[in-house]
């Protein structure tokens, strides 16, 4: 594709809706570094960012902006949460190290630091969401079986720790699922656990208690569906 | 109302480094700028007052975590908040509804090329807000349904197509000239 037939669809990418093959395309020319194309992209994200404008306007709730202001002073996490705290920390780094490893190993440095930074920064609203104090726990599972804990928060979302998951065929992937009273599941992200068979998930959608009734995991496509194409085989109650 | 967007203090680049410096008040600084867009924008597409509360403080929970990232000197602040919190709402009715076969492709990561600027020229402004909304009033009413569908929902071009039960050219035939006023407009008003 030429440059002149891709001015028609800088937006859509930045939209998200361009469809995949096409994307694919934008992407390569950006990974070798195309001028052109960051510069398009840069004006058609301006565009859409403007586009916002064009909704009828609403004054958010003066309250919403106290509960905002709030988050930048996260209170002390309390004694209980210091060594799961500590344990993610340290997963953190793992992480990170590997990332850095891998890439190095691959050479393709850059998109696997991109890589790393979206899982340090998953872990660091996974910290974020262990230390407020509305955070409820639910423990699932027996030790010889896949078994771990869910952390939900109404404003801060969920975060999903497993341990002795099975493995996976290479074109699967585990999906999470919020599961509401009434209604079909949700998709809340999708996971691989590691060789080990642990695995640490965080979605940032917010979890409503009052409606959301289970966490489920099923067996998926590897690019995951919108809703459950096998049985789940883990099924968490949050009541 | 009017669109309120409050360019008053700060610009971008100093409150991003007040955010790198974990400074709690940058985060209502940023809030009084963008708050309101992102708020109108997510009501638009959830329909749900309590849902876009809930989404903006989850979008600003984003900013203060993700501030790190951001560079100073070229992070386009207020394009990454407006594009997240339009994924965010997205994301969030997609999920409601689970009836959708394709996914968004969303670009979120704050080092994306798309989410910094090369001259000030581009800088993100109340003004180019208006002109952009100016433009989008003249245009069709099938040119506004389209970018609407693909703005406000998400949508493909095809899903398009078939939601409007029209042809895909002519679905693209609508957008190419939606959008090519909406960047004649946009490229005015940045000058």
């Amino acid at each position: 594709m030429t440059h002149p037939e891709m001015d028609e669809l800088y937006e859509l990418y930045v939209l998200g809706t361009l469809e995949p093959e096409l994307a694919a395309e934008i992407d390569q020319h950006l990974e070798a570094g195309c001028e052109y194309c960051t510069e398009k992209l840069q004006e058609a994200a301006w565009l859409a960012a403007s586009m916002a404008g064009i909704v009828e306007s609403k004054t958010p709730p003066k309250a919403l902006r106290e509960r905002v202001r709030s988050l930048g002073r996260v209170p002390k996490p309390e004694r209980s949460w210091r060594v799961a705290m500590m344990a993610l920390s340290a997963a953190c780094a793992a992480l990170i190290l590997f990332s850095v490893w891998s890439a190095w190993q691959l050479h393709a440095l850059r998109g696997q630091l991109n890589a790393a930074n979206r899982e340090r920064n998953e872990l660091q609203t996974a910290l974020e969401i262990l230390s407020r104090f509305d955070t409820r726990t639910v423990q699932f599972g027996l030790a010889e079986a896949p078994h771990g804990r869910v952390f939900v928060n109404r404003n801060g979302g969920l975060v999903f720790v497993g341990s002795q998951l099975p493995p996976l065929p290479q074109n699967r992937t585990y999906e999470l699922w919020l599961v509401p009273a009434k209604g079909a599941p949700r998709p809340a992200g999708l996971f691989r656990p590691d060789a080990k068979g642990d695995s640490v998930n965080v979605s940032t959608v917010p979890v409503n208690p009052a409606e959301i009734t289970a966490v489920a995991v099923s067996v998926e496509p590897r690019l995951g569906s919108s809703a459950p194409t096998t049985k789940p085989f883990l099924i968490v109650p949050l009541g | 109302m009017s669109i309120n967007v409050d360019m008053s203090g700060s610009s971008d680049a100093e409150l991003i480094q007040r955010l790198q410096a974990r400074d709690p008040e940058a985060l209502a600084a940023v809030y009084d700028r963008y708050a309101q867009l992102a708020y109108s924008l997510i009501i638009r597409i959830t329909r749900d007052e309590g849902i876009a509360e809930d989404l903006v403080q989850e979008l600003f929970l984003r900013v203060w975590n993700h501030a790190r990232e951001f560079n100073s000197e070229r992070g386009a602040l207020g394009v990454w908040i407006l594009s997240i919190a339009r994924y965010m709402a997205i994301d969030y009715k997609r999920s409601a509804q689970a009836r959708f076969s394709t996914r968004l492709r969303p670009i979120d990561n704050t080092d994306h090329p798309c989410f910094s600027y090369k001259s000030e020229a581009a800088e993100f402004t109340i003004d180019r807000i208006r002109i952009v909304k100016e433009a989008f009033s003249s245009l069709s009413s099938d040119q506004k349904r389209v970018l609407e569908l693909a703005y406000f929902e998400g949508c493909s071009q095809s899903e398009i197509a078939k939601r409007l039960k029209e042809p895909l050219g002519t679905v693209k035939s609508w957008m190419r000239a939606g959008l090519e006023r909406l960047r004649m407009a946009a490229k005015g008003g940045a000058k």
